[in-house]
This record gives structure tokens, sequence and C-alpha cells, in this order.
């Protein structure tokens, strides 16, 4: 076997027992709950009665031991129980608010990559022209902008103002694309202005790194054109740690979904997670947090892999 | 800007956010608090150069009491950090071998979750205020801090100088106090920087998404929650909250930047 396989299946190894402690520590987090963890989920309409059925539906009586691995061997099925609040299947919740939160995730993605990596590749290129200071000028501001408040500004001047864009809301691409796209724009780009500076900052500095190289000056002395060399020699090696930093960006955001979703009243999981924290219903919560946090660790394995994969001397390490 | 230029402006900057959280209430400023019915969305004006919010509270007075919250939150939650983490980063460095597996696995777990999402874990677990939200970001910081000090002690441990000193028969305490830690400073003091900006941002977020500091305590995030309702009306409300928090972020962000180039210009990016 390739050693290219042997250092992937190595990351996958190390990815179980993570999963394994995730699940543990949202599992003992949420057995943390001060008070009965029954009454705390029924709040106000809790009845004896109700209490009694929710504490047979989670097993609230069994030792703690049982109760964590029956409620992993079930959350491995994808089936997190039963919401009390809204009498339906917490995993079918998930799945009907997941496409949101991939969609705005990817399509944050996108923008954060074609606004960054361009501007990061030209300010490299020709350090303290224009586009450095723009390159650096985003790398520092971009990161300290809070992205909730860029967002209730895009909706104050776009929405409310100009008219330009909806507000919030979500239609769903496959009925109407265009609109649906219409109304993610704000949100992807809220979500992805910060890490279109975090991106544009590594690229610059990556690129950087890579001019100094003995190979890009011997191409240089050839007489190889600024444009050329930058394209046909500089990206492709700068092109490893920006991959990998796309990739981390990409778990970011999973988590800068939460807020994103909220402002915008995307009906997305992070929104759900919010909604059920502040309801404390914590079912819910358990589930959501682990399902947010498995997706988060399973981009950076990908990550992770793909890097060792283009880049022979990772798997050394 | 050169570096040194911006270390030194971000520290200014830092330096005149936490003068005014401390001063606050010397300061010529109307009262945070003091509810005013005819001054409810009162615009700029050149006395209250922020305006009025809804209840006829002075922005300008908020923004400024809402450092406290904010800095004091950030700064608590990293020296917290740094006194948890900082140990235990120094002992699995120092030690390696099986404590560093028993001490570095679970800080894993912790990392294997985005920020925000565990910081609102936390919140939800133990209530909200101002203290809980300190407590869950250290909890979240801890992870980063223990692996950037442990590497730094795995670096420095195996020094020439270090070598020399335990020849000389210096203890291990004072290996790990007066050769080790001092030289894994740098690192740590640019870290805790970073991690003071992100923890103005996600202690507003927090705040902002009702699950941070409670009210009537006047914080950055809250102040922006309540804006929200008024934004057409009174586009103040939400305008200078924002960039209080922003400018707070910035100078923090600006002292990591200058401190990193100035101190080590071959660092390669962190956990933001």
């Amino acid at each position: 076997m390739s050693s290219a396989w042997v250092y992937a299946g190595r990351r996958l190894g190390l990815a179980v027992p993570l999963l394994f402690g995730m699940s543990l520590l949202v599992f003992g987090l949420m057995r943390l709950v001060p008070g009965d963890p029954a009454v705390a989920v029924l709040g106000y309409k809790a009845t004896p009665e109700g209490i009694r059925a929710l504490r047979e539906a989670f097993h609230l009586d069994e030792p703690l031991p049982q109760q964590y691995l029956r409620w992993l061997a079930s959350a491995a099925r994808g089936d997190f129980g039963l919401d009390f609040r809204q009498n339906e299947p917490i995993g079918r919740m998930i799945l009907d608010r997941l496409p949101v939160t991939l969609e705005l995730t990817l399509l944050a993605s996108a923008g954060a990559a074609l606004l960054g990596v361009p501007l990061g590749l030209l300010g490299g290129g020709r350090r303290g022209g224009a586009a450095d200071r723009a390159a650096l000028a985003l790398g520092l501001v971009g990161v300290s902008i809070p992205d909730f408040w860029l967002g209730i500004m895009l909706i104050l001047a776009l929405s409310l103002w100009a008219g330009l864009f909806p507000s919030g809301g979500f239609v769903p691409f496959t009925e109407a694309p265009l609109e649906n796209l219409l109304g993610m724009a704000l949100p992807a780009f809220t979500l992805a202005l910060s890490r279109a500076a975090v991106l544009a900052r590594l690229t610059r500095a990556a690129v950087l790194d890579v001019m100094q190289r003995g190979f890009v000056q011997y191409a240089r002395a050839k007489g190889l054109g600024e444009r050329a060399l930058l394209v046909r020699h500089v990206l492709p090696n700068a092109a490893i740690p920006i991959v990998t930093v796309l990739g981390l960006q990409i778990g970011y955001m999973l988590g800068g979904a939460i807020v994103v979703e909220t402002i915008f009243t995307l009906p997305g999981v992070g929104r759900m997670t919010l909604d059920a924290v502040l309801e404390r219903n914590y079912p819910v919560v358990q589930s959501t947090v682990l399902v947010i946090g498995a997706l988060f660790m399973l981009v950076n394995l990908a990550t992770d892999i793909l890097y060792g994969l283009i880049d022979p001397r990772v798997r050394r390490r | 800007m050169s570096h040194g230029r911006l270390a030194s402006a971000g520290l200014l900057l830092a330096a005149a956010l936490v003068l005014a959280a401390l001063g606050a209430s010397v300061l010529p400023l109307g009262s945070p608090t003091a509810i005013s019915k005819d001054l409810a969305l009162r615009g700029p004006t050149a006395a209250e150069p922020f305006g009025m919010d809804d209840l006829g509270r002075s922005v300008l007075s908020r923004v400024v009491h809402g450092y406290r919250v904010s800095l004091g939150v950030a700064v608590g939650a990293v020296l917290l950090a740094l006194l948890i983490g900082g140990s235990l980063g120094l002992v699995a460095g120092y030690a390696e071998g099986l404590a560093e597996q028993l001490i570095m696995r679970p800080l894993d777990v912790l990392m294997a979750f985005p920020a925000i999402l565990l910081a609102i874990a936390l919140m939800s677990v133990f209530g909200t205020g101002a203290v809980l939200v300190a407590v869950s970001l250290a909890v979240v910081y801890t992870p980063v801090v223990a692996r950037v000090v442990r590497a730094a002690v795995l670096a420095t441990k195996v020094e020439v100088y270090v070598d020399g000193a335990r020849a000389l028969g210096a203890s291990v305490p004072r290996l790990v106090l007066a050769h080790i830690l001092p030289n894994a400073a740098t690192p740590v003091l640019v870290q805790a920087s970073v991690l003071i900006a992100i923890g103005i941002l996600v202690e507003a977020a927090l705040s902002f998404l009702g699950v941070g500091v409670r009210p009537p305590t006047p914080s950055l995030g809250l102040m922006l929650a309540d804006g929200r309702g008024f934004m057409l009306e009174a586009p103040w409300m939400v305008v200078f909250p924002g960039i209080g928090i922003m400018l707070a972020v910035l100078a923090f962000n600006m002292l990591a930047d200058g401190l990193r180039d100035w101190l080590d210009p071959h660092h390669a990016g962190g956990r933001s």
C-alpha cells in the first residue's frame, strides 16, 4: 500500500476515538444541567404524567453508562429520539434543516475563496503595491468585523433602504433557484467576509514565501514574465497551505452559521440549535451539537487527508 | 505600516479602550442606565454624539460601559485559560509520554467543536451572566493555550542552555520556571492577544443571541440585539455599538499582528 493511503488510514483511525470523546462530552454536559432534565425540558407544561413519560422515553432512570450507550447506539443510526415539544423525530428535523446550513456554508466558502485567494495572490505577487495594501487591510479589518453586526448593516443598507435583497426567509433552491440565490447572497457574504480575510492573509504569506525560492528566481532570470511566473510557478506551490486553510474555514463556518442563520431567519441547523438552547430543549441541543461537531470534525479530517495526499512531506509527521 | 508601528498603534488603541472602560464612571458621560422618556430615540447631537436608545439612555455612555463587560470577560477568560491551559501544556510538554497523552487527548475533544458552538452549549448548561461567559470562553481557550505552550516547551527543552542548566544540577521546577517558561512567553503573548480579540467577538455574539450577559448590564452585544428592533427609526442604535466592538477587536488583532511580526517573523497562522 502506498504511504498516502497509510497516512489517510492513520488519520481516520485517530478520528474514531475523537468522535467517541465528543459524544461523551456532549452527553456528559447535558447531564450537568442543574435540576431534573425532564422538568427542564417540559418547562411550565410539566405534569407528573408528562415527566414520567419523558423519563421513560429517555431512560432517565437507568444508570448513566447504560443511558450513554443506548443514546450512542441510536445516534449512530441517526435516531436521536423524539422532540417532546414538536412531537417530531429529532433526526428528521435535523435532516430537513441540514441542506440550508450546507448551502450557506458552501456558498460562503466559494465566496471566501473567490474574494480572498486572488487578492492575496496579487498582493503577494507585488509586495507593497495597491493589491498588497488591500490584502493587508482586508486581512486585519475583515477578521475584526463582528459577523452579526455586518449582517445587520447589510440588511439595513441593502434590504431595508435600497430594497435590493430580501431581509430574511428562505426559499428552497429546487423551488425557485434564482430567488434562493438572491436570498442567500447576503447571509453567505456575511459569513464569508472574515474567512476571505483569513484566506487573503494566508495566500499573501504563502506567495511571498514561494517567491523567495530558488526556482522562482531562476525562472525570472530566464526571462519569464511576472504573470506567467505567478500562475505557473508560484500558485501551484502556494496551493497546499491555501487548500488546508480553506478546509479549516469551511469547518469554522459551520459554527458561524448559528449566528448568520439567526440574523437572516434561515431555517438551518444552527438556528435550530440556538432555539433549542433558548427553550432549554436539551434532547435537541444534545443532538444538534453532536451533529454539527461531527460535521466540523469530518471536514477537518478530509482537509487533513487531502493535505497529506497532495504533499508527501506531511505524511512523515 | 511597519510592524513596530502596527504593534504600537494597537497597543495605544487597546490601552485607550481599557482606560475608558476602567474610568467609565468618572468620565463626563451620562448614566448608562438612567431612563428618560422624552429623550427616547433622539438622534446624535453635539452633547450625545452616538444618540439615545429606545429608553432614552445615552448610547455613548452604554458603549463605554459596555467595554467593561467586553474587556473584562475577554481578559478574564484569557487569564483563566493561561493559568489552566498553560499549566497543562507545560506538564504535557515537559513530561511527554503517558502524561502528555492523558492531558492532550481530552483537550483534542474540546477543540473538535467549533468555538462558538461549544461556548453556546456550555452557556446552555450553566446559564447566563458575565462570569459564566468568561468561564465558558476559558474552557474553549484552554486547549488552544495548552497546545501553544506545549509546542513551545517541546522546542525549548532540547536547547543547549537547558541541558547545561540540567547538567549543573538545576531542579526540575527551576529548569521549567527559569529556563523553559520565559522562552515560551513569545508565542503565548501573541496567542493571548488574538484570544482577547476573539473573546470580545464571542462575548458580543453570545449576548446578542441571548445566551451571554444578562440585561440591564450594558453589553455591546445586547445593545445590538435591542437596536435591531429600531434600526429603521434609530440606526445609531446599531451602528455605534457595532463600531465599538470592531474597534476593540481591531486593537487586539493589530497588537497580535505587530507582536507576531516583531517577535517571530516565521509564524504560521493560529486558530481563529
